[in-house]
């Protein structure tokens, strides 16, 4: 079976966050909700200053500290790898958010799903599309597994201007993802958290 | 490579920095000390056989922290839920200890209430005893397991906390047992063994607390963070304040004062020092926790991979 997974080349990110708004666009999240974000940072010194751009996501970890810390079993692991929320299991206990240091689990408020990003009522957009959400639950990335199902690639990878996103399978020992982290030595977020992160990423 | 000294607290998710626990709030809080304090009170109540003090113990844990908890979930209606994977969440075993000591619980305090019909016999009494004072001890430390299997907030990510919980739970219901057998007039001749359980407690807890914050001061750079933040940051006041000075110091000198002048009239000054601390502590420990930077390598450091690491 198949470990989906992920790199994202640093050198290519420009920041633009189309990965951001396409997955906004994907999933309907509603307001003030990310899956996909980039976290921008000012470094050097002055003159030699430069922003850096890091794009983060759910990091699917195979040794996942929120489902572990899941107390329903409503947060899962899918046979690809994928990790899931149950909506319908789900308590609203936010243990997971806490226990994850990626920090890619997000809560929906009471009445987070009647605020469009419109004052006054829904589009029909968000209408529809906050038909997948539940008020108390948790939610998080699913790495587009709707599509993924379908043999396409998650809607951040598709939309990346820069092909920075690079979408395979980690158990295909001559893929994409294992050649690109052996060759250009690959690194995962926060390693001392030992959760087994399936998205890596490759120096700037 | 930027020092943990450059490193600031972000504003937002799209900002770098140290990261602000706000999942959990003032209402995990408040269940955390009902929980702890009633299950306190009721271990030093069973111990010493006041009733009072078991019954009051007994509504905090069954009504007071669930409650709390309740109120704080998202859905409610389905916390049924929380107690399915015992072997893997201590949330869930945190359910199922809640479980057994309201009924265990309510059967040692039963007999005081309905009358003797509910009097258990000697075996059977003795194995409702033991299930109650077990599940009373697992809820005064379990908090502690709940915070420290995060593995994300390093600040809480140590072994001290369960002992730390445990012991502010101790303390809080030898506290409330003294305050509780003033106001009522039973089980006085507890009272001074009492007494000097509450002052080695409180030396216990300074000196846990000492520790704790000296491990964590050594520790990954979010947990430095939030030691600074407690003793020179944001919740300085709260917890040198209200934690240390009031928590601690006035209900130990206040502990002294009642001693020397046999005066019944300060525990409840006592009472409300020490839970003000309790509670503060809680809470302190709660807001203050932070995430760690998401890493990103620095493009004019030689070596990003040290960052990582």
């Amino acid at each position: 079976m198949a470990r989906l997974g992920m790199v994202i080349d640093l050198k290519r990110c420009v920041g633009c966050n189309s990965c951001t708004l396409s997955c906004k666009q994907e999933n309907g999240t509603p307001a003030g909700m990310h899956y996909a974000r980039v976290v921008t940072r000012e470094v050097g010194t002055y003159p030699q200053t430069r922003r850096t751009f890091l794009p983060l996501l759910c990091n699917h970890c195979e040794d996942a500290p929120c489902e572990k810390a899941c107390p329903t079993g409503a947060t899962y692991i899918r046979a690809d790898g994928i990790v899931m929320v149950a909506k319908e299991k789900c308590i609203g206990c936010r243990a997971c958010a806490v226990s994850c240091p990626y920090m890619n689990r997000h809560f929906i408020e009471e009445g987070f799903l009647q605020q469009g990003y419109a004052a006054g009522e829904l589009s029909p957009f968000e209408a529809m599309k906050f038909g997948a959400f539940e008020e108390g639950t948790m939610s998080k990335c699913t790495l587009c597994a709707h599509r993924v199902d379908e043999g396409l690639e998650p809607a951040c990878v598709t939309t990346c201007p820069t092909d920075a996103r690079i979408f395979g399978d980690w158990d295909d020992p001559d893929g994409k993802l294992q050649t690109l982290v052996r060759e250009r030595n690959g690194w995962a977020l926060l390693p001392e958290c030992k959760t087994k992160p399936k998205v890596f990423y490759l120096d700037a | 490579m930027a020092t943990h000294a450059e490193i600031a607290i972000a504003p937002h998710r799209f900002a770098y920095g140290f990261y602000r626990q706000t999942w959990w709030n003032w209402l995990i809080g408040t269940a955390f000390f009902c929980g702890g304090l009633g299950a306190g009170l009721f271990l030093v109540s069973l111990a010493t056989g006041e009733p009072v003090g078991m019954i009051a113990g007994w509504l905090l844990v069954t009504v007071g922290k669930n409650t709390a908890h309740l109120f704080y979930l998202g859905r409610p209606e389905r916390f049924w839920r929380a107690a399915m994977r015992p072997d893997r969440s201590w949330i869930a075993r945190g359910i199922w200890a809640t479980g057994f000591f309201a009924v265990a619980g309510f059967l040692c305090f039963a007999p005081h209430i309905f009358g003797p019909a509910w009097q258990l016999s000697g075996a059977a009494a003795a194995a409702v005893q033991g299930i109650a004072a077990l599940s009373a001890l697992f809820i005064m430390f379990y908090d502690g397991f709940v915070m420290n299997s995060s593995g994300a907030i390093p600040f809480w990510n140590s072994a001290l906390l369960p002992l730390l919980v445990l012991l502010y739970a101790s303390l809080g219901g030898t506290t409330l047992s003294l305050l509780l057998r003033a106001v009522t007039g039973g089980g006085q001749e507890h009272m001074a063994w009492l007494g000097l359980q509450e002052k080695w407690l409180l030396a216990g807890n300074a000196l846990l607390l000492a520790a704790y914050l000296y491990r964590m001061s050594r520790w990954q750079p979010a947990a430095r963070e939030t030691v600074r933040l407690l003793l020179r940051g944001r919740f300085a006041w709260a917890f040198l304040g209200l934690v240390l000075a009031i928590g601690l110091g006035a209900t130990l000198l206040l502990t002294f004062a009642a001693e020397r002048f046999r005066s019944e009239a300060l525990l409840p000054v006592i009472a409300a020092c020490e839970l003000t601390g309790d509670f503060t502590l809680l809470i302190v420990w709660l807001k203050s926790g932070l995430f760690s930077p998401q890493t990103a390598p620095h493009p004019l450091s030689a070596s990003s991979k040290q960052e990582s690491a």
